[in-house]
């Protein structure tokens, strides 16, 4: 029939290495820079500054939920903090007071409080796509565009987030920084995503993996995020 | 092949009839494109894929039947009639009963189906209908339906137009506005349900589905319209149903399911449009040219190719040349110096809706059929009644009443039914208590300060509640002792003098400074209580008392304060929002959010909780329904959060004195009606009825033939009260006996709460 839209095609292969189908990167150049970093910490003084800091947080967002469904996003948590730069280690204690928190700290925040509303939870690094212009602005804000941003690569960036485990394995990827829900349909372009690793334990899916929108996730490893470019080319 | 599309508004809720051009431009280039539309203010008409332009007279002095007979003519002649106007299909099912092959729309009896709400054909899809319930219902279920379901509801008007109302002063507003613009009582109200809006459009034709797409919202505008959206295909386990739905009804013409799908991923439909939706372009960029496939399949002329750019499209707003042929009419001239020139539905639709009741196209003993039945999920209506149900306590109690010798305006206090709601509330404490737990009473004086009321909480066991050193006197002087008392809110200090000697049962401070203040007396001897303890202030519902505990600084210092209580005295939480306020399902979501800060504040402050005090608020109707299982399972979750907890305060006060007491106030003046309304003047008046804004009261009035004392049902007359005050309005919509006269009583129940303790006195002299 005419009418019928050219399907998507999507992969999600660790082995293919060189055709991401995005710009001018190659699958090792898309994620090789951040390929030794770990998801972000909320560290822990061991004292009560920090114990009184964490159980605000988890009481905060059980009072925030208002009687909604446990699997919402904690969109307050964007509300309260803006997004920015954070310097690490940061402990409980300073997280909460600070204004500003950074993609790291907003996500592992988010995974606290899913876990402590019984959700299964697992961290999220992702690399997302933007553009040279936008990711001069970030350094340029960041750092007075002296030094290069290690979480920048020309138009990419090291992003994180968390996801909530459904039943069947499948997950949903939570932008804490956006106060979304990350859209597994990748389409290339300005914010799309290229890649990304979930960190799991074997007794959380790390054997049999996740299944994200199309995309099949083996846990600990960086995927490439990939879709035929001449998909809707017709 | 020539193609009629009426429906071309282009504000930012448009009408679909400009989208539908351009994908039939796209896929019959050479077809003649007709727009059809019924005001020439609709800037539709100028778009460029329209050959011509069929401009109506509005739809308030059109010649229906003419119209039908060109229309037919044209049908006749083998032009095919697309229509985006939800009215004027509904127009043309009545007239063309028997359809036409050439008219694209569905048929009358089809959309009696998927009439909104209950969309009795959705029973064989995967999704649900949220709850619902006619606002022809009494005033006292509709807001039992609006707390039940927390305020998250809307209200609905029967074709267009949906306001979300947060409290039942913006319900009667609104229901005011909706009614008296569509003509109609028969609005609904409708759960809301949290989640992404999604849509499927589907092109159908004599009962076979062509196909069907599925958008995503992505971007929307103030009002929730689409502005941008995904397409994707539908999965087929929902085509195949629709199929089957399609086949059903002989669907001729596009359609939408409004629907959204929610955290769990279940889809809940909340209307089915009977054409294509304004977003239905979007469809075709997508490759998906629905409105082309309908055409190809009325007439087997191919369509061209329509190619798939994106499955993502979004709006732009774009100035295009208007018509020589079809100029701008002038501006209306603002109505009495308001702001603005409304320009809302230009065509005349609410006219059209008016005459269309007139024409009774619509069915509506089929429709409320239909939505009584509804449901595969259980969320049907409720059963009909515009009157209100009133206790057999409140009548017999009445009965004791010489009303003929009472000065009215008269608070009349119904011991019966007092006495047995102070019964019921003191046997569900002693059947909530546990070995570990007591479950204990209190009276909140301020709630009504009528000594009898007072007399009876003391009689049935309860504890008393002030907010006022005065309230502590009134409590000691109705024989309360001073330790069964709970001193509670931000100025409990006032009158100091009147300080009793005995110990308090307990205080509970409203901020920091008053904690510091009461801890300093305590340890200096002057105030005696068996429990010290705080109110917290509900984090996330906006409320002016307790101790704020929603930032880390606040919780901290809290936090600090209480590893510095004295250890010679029990500790306990206090925290109150009233559930009439909230919504009954918020409040148990706020109870067990108390529970987890309370056992943070345990933990953190190294201070066992003994004494927990929840508050009241309850309206009497909630606390009564099913209050035994809720309040258990609530008594049974404090051990998880606080295993030390000894006793429970529970104020119901509210639902105990509300009914308690009822008003009688005599007619003044009935007044000639003109037109629908009829006004009558009362003795009685919001000074007597302050929560008259709040809540609605059920009114009873005598029957002059047998005596009995019956409740108002819904009708046309405003009772006004006796002052000079524009909004002394003490009930609207309320249907007096034909036989009424001036000097007649008629008694407001549920009016012993704050309408008696918050009264005030005017306009006496």
């Amino acid at each position: 029939m005419f009418l019928d839209a050219v399907k998507k095609t999507t992969e999600s292969n660790t082995n293919e290495l060189f055709e991401n189908g995005f710009g001018s990167h190659t699958a090792e150049e898309v994620y090789t820079k951040w390929a030794q970093w770990q998801p972000s910490l909320i560290s822990h003084h061991g004292d009560m500054c920090c114990e009184i800091s964490r159980e605000w947080v988890t009481a905060m967002d059980f009072s925030e939920l208002n009687g909604e469904d446990v699997l919402t996003g904690p969109r307050w948590l964007r509300e309260k903090f803006h997004w920015g730069c954070s310097t690490f280690p940061i402990f409980w204690c300073e997280a909460v007071r600070k204004s500003i928190l950074d993609c790291g700290a907003l996500a592992a925040l988010a995974h606290e409080v899913f876990i402590s509303r019984g959700v299964k939870s697992v961290r999220v690094q992702l690399v997302q796509k933007f553009s040279k212009n936008s990711t001069r602005q970030w350094a340029s804000n960041w750092h007075d565009g002296n030094t290069q941003l290690e979480w920048v690569n020309e138009d990419l960036i090291y992003h994180e987030g968390c996801a909530v485990v459904l039943p069947d394995n499948k997950i949903k990827i939570w932008d804490a920084s956006a106060g979304w829900w990350v859209d597994p349909k990748q389409r290339n372009g300005y914010g799309s995503v290229v890649a990304v690793r979930l960190f799991a334990s074997s007794n959380n899916g790390a054997e049999t993996g996740f299944t994200w929108g199309d995309h099949h996730l083996t846990v600990n490893f960086w995927q490439k995020i990939a879709q035929v470019s001449e998909s809707f080319a017709v | 092949m020539k193609i009629y599309i009426s429906g071309l508004y282009c504000g930012t809720n448009p009408q679909p009839g400009v989208g539908i051009a351009r994908s039939l431009r796209g896929a019959y280039p050479n077809a003649t494109l007709v727009g059809v539309e019924y005001s020439n203010r609709c800037s539709g008409v100028h778009w460029q894929d329209l050959d011509d332009v069929w401009l109506q007279r509005p739809w308030e002095e059109l010649n229906l039947a003419d119209h039908a007979d060109q229309i037919r003519k044209v049908l006749d002649a083998g032009g095919l009639w697309i229509s985006s106007i939800d009215l004027e299909i509904m127009w043309l099912g009545s007239a063309f009963p028997e359809g036409h092959p050439n008219l694209l729309v569905p048929s009358l009896p089809a959309l009696q189906k998927v009439s909104k709400p209950a969309i009795s054909a959705h029973k064989d899809l995967p999704v649900k209908i949220p709850t619902f319930v006619t606002t022809e219902l009494s005033d006292w279920d509709l807001h039992a339906f609006c707390r039940e379901h927390n305020w998250r509801v809307w209200l609905k008007g029967p074709y267009y137009e949906a306001v979300r109302v947060r409290s039942w002063t913006e319900f009667v507003t609104m229901r005011n506005v909706l009614s008296t613009a569509w003509s109609t009582d028969r609005l609904y109200l409708q759960t809301h349900v949290s989640g992404y809006e999604e849509s499927i459009t589907l092109s159908a034709y004599q009962g076979e589905l062509l196909h069907c797409v599925a958008m995503r919202k992505r971007d929307l505008t103030e009002m929730s319209k689409t502005w941008a959206g995904d397409i994707s295909e539908v999965p087929e386990e929902f085509v195949s149903a629709l199929r089957g739905v399609i086949k059903t009804l002989n669907w001729s013409g596009g359609a939408e399911l409004e629907m959204v799908r929610d955290s769990q991923n279940q889809l809940w439909l909340l209307e089915v449009n009977p054409r294509f939706p304004a977003w239905i372009h979007g469809a075709t960029i997508a490759g998906h040219n629905m409105s082309a496939l309908l055409v190809e399949a009325v007439t087997g002329e191919p369509a061209q190719k329509s190619p798939a750019i994106s499955e993502e499209f979004t709006r732009v707003v774009l100035e295009v040349p208007v018509r020589p042929e079809l100029p701008l009419s002038p501006l209306p001239e603002p109505l009495a110096g308001r702001v603005g020139h409304s320009l809302k539905h230009p065509s005349g639709l609410l006219q059209f809706a008016n005459r269309l009741h007139d024409l009774n196209v619509f069915n509506h003993e089929d429709d409320a059929a239909a939505n009584i039945e509804n449901g595969n999920n259980g969320n049907g209506a409720l059963p009909k009644t515009d009157t209100a149900n009133v206790p057999t306590s409140f009548v017999d109690d009445l009965t004791h009443f010489d009303l003929g010798q009472i000065e009215t305006p008269s608070f009349l206090f119904l011991e019966k039914t007092a006495t047995g709601l102070f019964n019921k509330a003191q046997a569900l404490s002693a059947e909530l208590s546990t070995e570990d737990i007591k479950v204990t009473n209190a009276y909140s004086i301020k709630t009504n300060p009528d000594e009898r009321l007072i007399r009876l909480a003391h009689e049935s066991g309860f504890l008393a509640e002030a907010i006022s050193l005065l309230e502590v006197k009134k409590a000691l002087d109705a024989g309360f002792n001073s330790d069964q008392i709970i001193l509670n809110g931000p100025g409990k200090w006032w009158h100091k003098e009147a300080l009793p000697e005995g110990s308090l049962y307990s205080v509970f401070c409203d901020s920091m400074e008053d904690l510091t203040r009461v801890v300093e007396e305590y340890n200096s001897g002057n105030l005696k209580t068996r429990v010290l303890g705080i109110r917290l202030r509900t984090p996330n519902i906006s409320s002016r008392f307790g101790i704020p505990i929603d930032t880390p600084e606040a919780f901290q210092m809290l936090v600090g304060a209480v590893r510095n209580l004295p250890r010679d005295c029990r500790f306990g939480i206090h925290f109150h929002m009233a559930s009439s306020n909230v919504g009954v399902g918020q409040w148990w979501h706020l109870f067990e959010s108390m529970l987890k800060w309370c056992s943070s504040i345990e933990a953190l402050g190294g201070r066992t909780i003994e004494v927990l005090d929840i508050g009241g608020g309850w309206f009497p109707e909630d606390l009564a329904k099913n209050s035994g299982d809720r309040f258990r399972k609530a008594i049974n979750l404090i051990p998880e959060f606080l295993p030390h907890v000894r006793q429970i305060l529970s104020e119901p006060g509210k639902a105990i004195a509300q009914p308690s007491m009822a008003l009688a106030m005599q007619i003044l003046e009935i007044r000639n009606s003109y037109g629908e309304t009829r006004e009558v003047v009362v003795d009685g008046s919001i000074a007597e009825l302050p929560m008259y804004f709040f809540y609605p009261h059920r009114i009873l009035s005598r029957d002059r033939q047998s005596g009995a004392w019956k409740s108002l049902n819904r009708g046309k007359t405003h009772l006004l009260g006796r002052l000079c005050m524009e909004h002394d309005i003490v009930a609207t919509n309320v249907e007096l006996p034909q036989d009424a006269e001036v000097g007649d009583v008629l008694v407001f129940c549920d009016a012993g709460a704050y309408d008696r303790s918050m009264s005030y006195v005017f306009g006496r002299g």
